[in-house]
This record gives C-alpha cells, sequence and structure tokens, in this order.
C-alpha cells in the first residue's frame, strides 16, 4: 500500500496539479491587461523548465538508491543519450523512442 | 445577439473555415502526440497509480510534462507542496506563452478564457504564434476558430492515447524498463529549450546539482538544481550579451531573432503535447 493507494493524497495531488495547470497557462490571460512581465523575470522563466525537467531526468537515469550510478553498466544512460542525439537531429518523437528503448532491450538482453 | 451566446458559451464565437484549418494543422502532429500520450499512461501506471486514479489524471490535470515530472515524487508520497512546485515549475513555459498570444484572448470572458488557457499547449500555441504572428486582430473568431480546432485534434489524441497507455501499462512486465521512455518523453522536451549556450549552461548545472544532492530529503535538491540552473542560465547570457556591447543596434536585432527561435523551439518540433 504505497502513497498511489492513499485516496486522500492523490485526490489532493491532483487537484493541485488541475488547479496548476489552469493557473500557468490561463495566467496573462485572466491578468489585467495593463501587468506585463518584467525582462529579467521572462527570461528566468524561459530557463526554469528545463532546468527542472533535468533535474528529474538525472537522478532518476544517472543514480540508483541514492548512490551515483555512471558508468558502462548504466544502460539507461546510454540509451538516453543515443535517444537525446536522434531527437536533436530529426524532432521526432517515434525515432527516439524507437532508437531509445531499442539500445536500452538490447543492452539488457546482451550485456545483461 | 452574438455577445449574449458568447457570454453563457464556454468558447468564443469561431469561424467555421478556420476551424477547419486548425484541425488540419494538428492532425499531421497525431503520431507525435499519440506517442507521448502513451508513454505517459503506460508511465503512471507503471510507477504503482491505480487506473482509476491514472484516469482521473489524464483528464483532469492535462499536462505530459508535468505529470511525468511528478511520478517519482508521488511514489515516494513527497509532500504536497513539493510536487506542486515542481509541476509549477515545469509549467512556467506557459506562462511565457499566455504572456505572447494573451492579446487575441484578453476580450473574451471569464470562462472563456479559462478554458482557452486551459487548453493552450505547446504545439497549440506553437501553431497558434506561428499562424497568426503577423495578424493584426486582437482576437477574431477566425483566430479562436483556428485555436479550437487544434486544441481539439491534441485534446481528443490525447487523451485517446492516454487511456490506451493506461490499459497497456498493466501488462508490461516491470524488465521491459519502460520507466526509461517516461525520461526519454521529458529530453524530448527539454532538448529543443537548448538551443542557446546558456539553457546548455543552465540544464548542465541543474544535472550536477541534482545527482550531487540525490540524498537531501524532501527533494530539497530538485528546488536548489532548478535554482542553480536558473542563475547560472542567467549569468552566462549576461556575460555573453555583455561582449556584443560595443555594438547596441546589432545586439537588439539579435536578441529579436533569438527570441523568435525560442519560440519555435520550446513550442514546436518536439513532442510535448498537453
Amino acid at each position: 500500500m504505497g502513497p498511489f493507494h492513499d485516496w486522500v493524497y492523490m485526490v489532493a495531488a491532483i487537484g493541485g496539479l488541475t488547479a496548476v495547470t489552469v493557473l500557468t497557462r490561463a495566467s496573462f490571460f485572466l491578468l489585467p491587461a495593463g501587468v506585463e512581465l518584467p525582462e529579467r523575470v521572462e527570461r528566468a522563466l524561459r530557463y526554469a523548465p528545463a532546468c527542472a525537467l533535468a533535474a528529474i531526468i538525472a537522478p532518476g537515469v544517472l543514480t540508483r538508491q541514492g548512490e551515483v550510478a555512471i558508468g558502462w553498466g548504466n544502460h539507461q544512460m546510454w540509451a538516453l543519450l543515443a535517444a537525446a542525439l536522434v531527437f536533436a537531429r530529426t524532432r521526432s518523437m517515434l525515432a527516439m523512442m524507437t532508437v531509445g528503448m531499442g539500445l536500452f532491450t538490447v543492452l539488457r538482453l546482451t550485456v545483461g | 445577439m452574438q455577445v449574449t451566446t458568447a457570454r453563457e458559451s464556454w468558447l468564443a464565437p469561431m469561424d467555421r473555415e478556420a476551424f477547419r484549418d486548425g484541425v488540419r494543422a494538428m492532425l499531421p502532429m497525431a503520431v507525435a502526440i499519440s506517442v507521448w500520450g502513451v508513454v505517459t499512461g503506460v508511465a503512471m501506471v507503471n510507477s504503482g497509480m491505480t487506473v482509476p486514479v491514472a484516469l482521473l489524471m489524464t483528464f483532469t490535470v492535462f499536462a505530459g510534462s508535468a505529470q511525468l515530472a511528478v511520478l517519482p515524487l508521488l511514489a515516494v508520497g513527497a509532500p504536497l507542496p513539493v510536487v506542486w512546485l515542481t509541476a509549477l515549475v515545469v509549467n512556467l513555459r506557459f506562462v511565457i506563452f499566455a504572456a505572447s498570444s494573451r492579446r487575441s484572448f484578453v476580450g473574451l470572458p471569464l470562462r472563456q478564457r479559462v478554458l482557452a488557457g486551459y487548453v493552450n499547449g505547446d504545439l497549440g500555441f506553437a501553431l497558434f504564434s506561428r499562424r497568426f504572428a503577423d495578424d493584426p486582430d486582437r482576437g477574431s473568431p477566425v483566430q479562436w476558430g483556428y485555436f479550437y480546432g487544434g486544441a481539439l485534434v491534441n485534446w481528443v489524441t490525447w487523451q485517446a492515447a492516454s487511456v490506451v497507455g493506461i490499459v497497456l501499462g498493466g501488462f508490461a512486465p516491470e524488465s521491459w524498463g519502460l520507466e526509461l521512455a517516461a525520461y526519454l518523453a521529458l529530453t524530448a522536451v527539454v532538448v529543443p529549450m537548448m538551443a542557446r549556450f546558456p539553457a546548455v549552461a543552465g540544464v548542465a548545472t541543474a544535472v550536477v546539482l541534482s545527482v550531487v544532492t540525490v540524498r537531501l530529503p524532501l527533494r530539497l535538491g530538485l528546488i536548489a538544481s532548478v535554482i542553480g540552473g536558473v542563475v547560472v542560465a542567467l549569468a552566462v547570457e549576461t556575460a555573453g550579451s555583455a561582449g556584443e556591447r560595443w555594438n547596441p543596434i546589432r545586439r537588439r536585432s539579435q536578441r529579436r531573432s533569438a527570441c523568435s527561435d525560442d519560440v519555435r523551439s520550446t513550442g514546436g518540433g518536439h513532442g510535448e503535447t498537453a
């Protein structure tokens, strides 16, 4: 019975997340016309999402149980690097998923 | 009379032909949207979420990258403010989208603005801003029709694919390592954001900080990584533009083209949809 089975926790989480979606996407549709985004804030806002996503992905792929796990044996890491390169080149979601998951599966089945 | 209907409806008045244009413009993106939706659906169920909760999340939160980003947090029962703050930061790009497309929507009644904002995802924003970049109209049935056409295709494709993923997710064995697919999907959002060097420096900083601080409680490392990454990105940007200060005219025009690149790279091309 993990947190996912705690109904109160999950419904509260999802309610708040829905509010976050509406508040961010509709933000400037709801603010009075005079309110502008200061240039400095906009610059910071532009970098924050990429940093947040990187800070989610990196510990998930580069650590195991709180220990740094960067090395040849980290199949996820190599698969992700290959997939990122493919996506940077092709901008194709399908191609990146195929390469990433394909390489991971090949490594998992051959190297072990 | 049109004013009355507009006030009662959740939808702004729309031009039919423009609506069809919006549908046609979004249809080619359906493959990417579907891949994203299936991956998100599978990831939710695979991380241990029950099917009813996953369905509830899909049909309410409607933000793929935020949903995937908070999964590892929800799995360990992280404090709700941390969960919400993480989604907020990931969604901050939408604030920029809203700011730059607001003039087409601010004149509408409140509920229409709320709904239009709610469905204003990355792809819809990219298509809309590309199509109406030079349009002097401050909101028109043509603009709204085009917007809703794209949003409808996006919403239907995304939800259908998510449900398929939620159903399939229960059958996939753990050894397939499908949680990697979720990280790959998030990578597809980050890569186009790294078009310029300050962003690369910020992302690299966030990667290092997040790995180093992985043992900090309550995911404090996540927050530290975001702050550190943004500070470094801004510092690199400032250092870069200071070097060009000798020629202000050239600098200004460069900055303008860099901004339009950003709209294209954060909004278009990549697979993020909802």
